[in-house]
């Protein structure tokens, strides 16, 4: 296996959460339509179709403005920040795929903040990482220092939008404790150098083209859906925030608990102003959502919230080792698809309290 | 002849080239084992320092980056332990006081917080000075009562080896303080200045009037989760304080109460 040498790699990583799911052959069409057949995380995210169909459109690709080697870097970042063994050893694959040698990888990875950037590109990545870690939470004038570099606006938005899908992505990836993909050990064989560009061709995508923002526009947390623009990760987040909220799997109070946990956590009034409005026309008056976030707990939670509500906030930030096991913990009685359930929506919060700050911006 | 030189030096150049090539390889080996190891550090520091600051230290050497901040402060002291000190062999001493410290931090860690400064039989731990911490003052709270059973669990297996039993005070007081890297070029580290600070400590010494093992303060029982369960004790006064100390002994958490 080719995974280098950083602490990324050699994280320690639990066994997979998730068990591989039979998927409904319309599913199974549907995800090999975006993806083809390749990764073996697919059946294990089937459980709760909204995370599969939010992850193989995100491999897909979401982004119009932000250069393609730029975004990879910042997914890199993202990735070391979070040390998500899973997706770093995906960006290290891509990266053997795209034709960088084992050394180049090797100093990339060593370097990620500096190799090969001009000073704007550092500009992006830096505050890519300050966007993910959040502490704090950058602000206005770091966004309009990305555009003073010298980045279009729409490709600022876009710097965000690739943080807040690596911030998802990573959490999905950790929470579940997904396995390595078979693509690793490919790209360490002997015959690597001899496929390599067929890989090259298959994994070749021209980058999305800008679309009208989604419309309608009119479910939970529409403002940022809205500050993405005509970017395509617009549709993205859209799509996703809509699966997740139609899904019948956990009930919506439990989803909204999280976002505003995570919000809480996160600094990002937006985000608890959403959750608000979600867990009001759920039933809870504002003095019981005052409760459960000044003490993360309520009588009015079941014993199933009471014990994801404390969660949530330690998934904000966290060391590899220890949020698996508290993972494994919260979900004792919980189905695979709640599981399932639960890793998407923590991870959608985290992205979307973190993406919050381009309403921040402007 | 002339073949032979060539040979010759066409050999030479090859096993040159293959010992540099070998000599490069080794190079990258150690390289990457000590970003690795470097990077392992700063993740690593980052649990006794704000990111942002171990950046700058990394990136520059120094860190000017100090801020007002409100965070809780925790300060706890072992009671009774000079005369100890004097008994006892300094090995079992040593071994005694680490494995205290072991388990209270553990115990502060569990509830999001970090031992920020060791004081001989004490230490000082901050809530929500590394990040913002919005449950802050419940942690603190939360990890002394963990501190309270871990040290009931320790006391039984010290009694078990034939030593004596520890007892301890604890302080909490929430406020402003400044944060930021404090120090010289030979002795530096990230730590919290402040009236805060002091009052914490002297809440703590308060303990052994009060005959309690944990003390907050009006600033702490203000915004603490109601389950908690708390007994006022008498304002009393303290050195450097105008006004007598109003304090509360934490009695334990009610999980069921609303």
């Amino acid at each position: 296996m080719s995974v280098g040498a950083s602490a990324a790699a050699m994280t320690e990583w639990a066994e997979c959460l998730l068990p591989p799911a039979e998927m409904p052959p319309p599913l199974a069409k549907e995800i090999r339509g975006i993806i083809g057949r390749g990764p073996a995380f697919v059946p294990r995210l089937a459980h709760a179709p909204w995370v599969l169909r939010a992850v193989a459109r995100h491999i897909n690709g979401f982004l119009a403005y932000l250069p393609h080697a730029l975004s990879d870097r910042i997914g890199l970042v993202v990735t070391q920040d979070n040390s998500c063994r899973y997706c770093y050893g995906m960006h290290r694959s891509l990266l053997r795929i795209a034709g960088h040698s084992e050394a180049d990888v090797d100093r990339i990875v060593r370097d990620s903040m500096l190799v090969d950037l001009s000073p704007a590109e550092r500009i992006a990545v830096d505050y890519a990482r300050r966007l993910s870690r959040c502490t704090p939470r950058p602000d206005r004038e770091d966004f309009e220092k990305l555009v003073a570099a010298g980045f279009d606006e729409r490709a600022a938005v876009e710097v965000a939008a690739d943080v807040a899908a690596g911030s998802f992505m990573n959490r999905i990836a950790t929470l579940a404790a997904l396995p390595p993909e078979p693509l690793e050990a490919v790209t360490g064989a002997s015959y690597f150098g001899i496929i390599r560009p067929f890989l090259a061709l298959g994994f070749h995508k021209r980058p999305p083209r800008p679309l009208p923002p989604p419309q309608p526009n009119d479910g939970p947390c529409a403002r940022v859906v809205a500050a993405l623009g005509d970017s395509p990760s617009a549709h993205l987040l859209r799509a996703t925030i809509d699966g997740a909220f139609a899904s019948p799997i956990l009930p919506t109070r439990t989803k909204a608990l999280v976002l505003a946990v995570v919000a809480r956590a996160l600094d990002c009034p937006y985000g608890e102003k959403e959750a608000r409005a979600l867990l009001g026309s759920e039933g809870f008056a504002a003095a019981d959502v005052d409760h459960v976030l000044e003490t993360l707990s309520s009588p009015r939670l079941d014993a199933r919230e009471a014990r994801l509500v404390p969660f949530a906030r330690e998934t904000v930030r966290y060391q590899t080792a220890v949020i698996q096991a508290r993972m494994r913990d919260v979900s004792r009685e919980l189905s695979p698809a709640e599981m399932t359930e639960l890793i998407g929506t923590i991870a959608l919060a985290n992205a979307v309290c973190r993406l919050s700050v381009l309403l921040d911006a402007r | 002849m002339a073949w032979l030189i060539a040979a010759a030096v066409v050999a030479a150049v090859v096993v040159a080239l293959v010992r540099s090539r070998r000599e490069v390889a080794g190079l990258q080996t150690r390289l990457a084992a000590a970003s690795n190891a470097l990077e392992s550090l700063q993740h690593a520091f980052s649990r006794f320092a704000p990111a942002a600051v171990v950046e700058d230290i990394i990136e520059r050497g120094v860190s000017t980056d100090s801020a007002k901040k409100e965070i809780t402060v925790l300060f706890a002291d072992l009671k009774g332990f000079t005369p100890l000190a004097e008994r006892l062999d300094p090995d079992v001493l040593v071994r005694l006081l680490n494995g205290w410290v072991e388990r209270m931090s553990r115990a502060v860690a569990e509830h999001h917080g970090h031992v920020s400064k060791l004081l001989g039989d004490g230490f000082l731990a901050l809530f929500g000075a590394l990040e913002a911490n919005p449950w802050q003052t419940n942690d603190a709270v939360g990890a002394a009562l963990a501190m309270r059973a871990a040290l009931v669990d320790y006391d039984a297996a010290l009694t078990q080896d034939g030593l004596p039993p520890l007892a301890m005070g604890i302080g909490i007081h929430r406020g402003t303080v400044v944060a930021g890297v404090i120090g010289t070029a030979e002795l530096v580290e990230y730590g919290v200045i402040g009236s805060t600070v002091n009052l914490a400590s002297r809440v703590e010494a308060l303990t052994r009037t009060h005959g309690v093992d944990i003390l907050v303060t009006e600033s702490v029982q203000a915004v603490l989760d109601r389950r908690f369960t708390l007994r006022a004790m008498p304002a009393t006064a303290v050195p450097g304080i105008p006004a007598p100390l109003a304090t509360f002994a934490v009695e334990g958490f009610a999980p069921h109460q609303g």
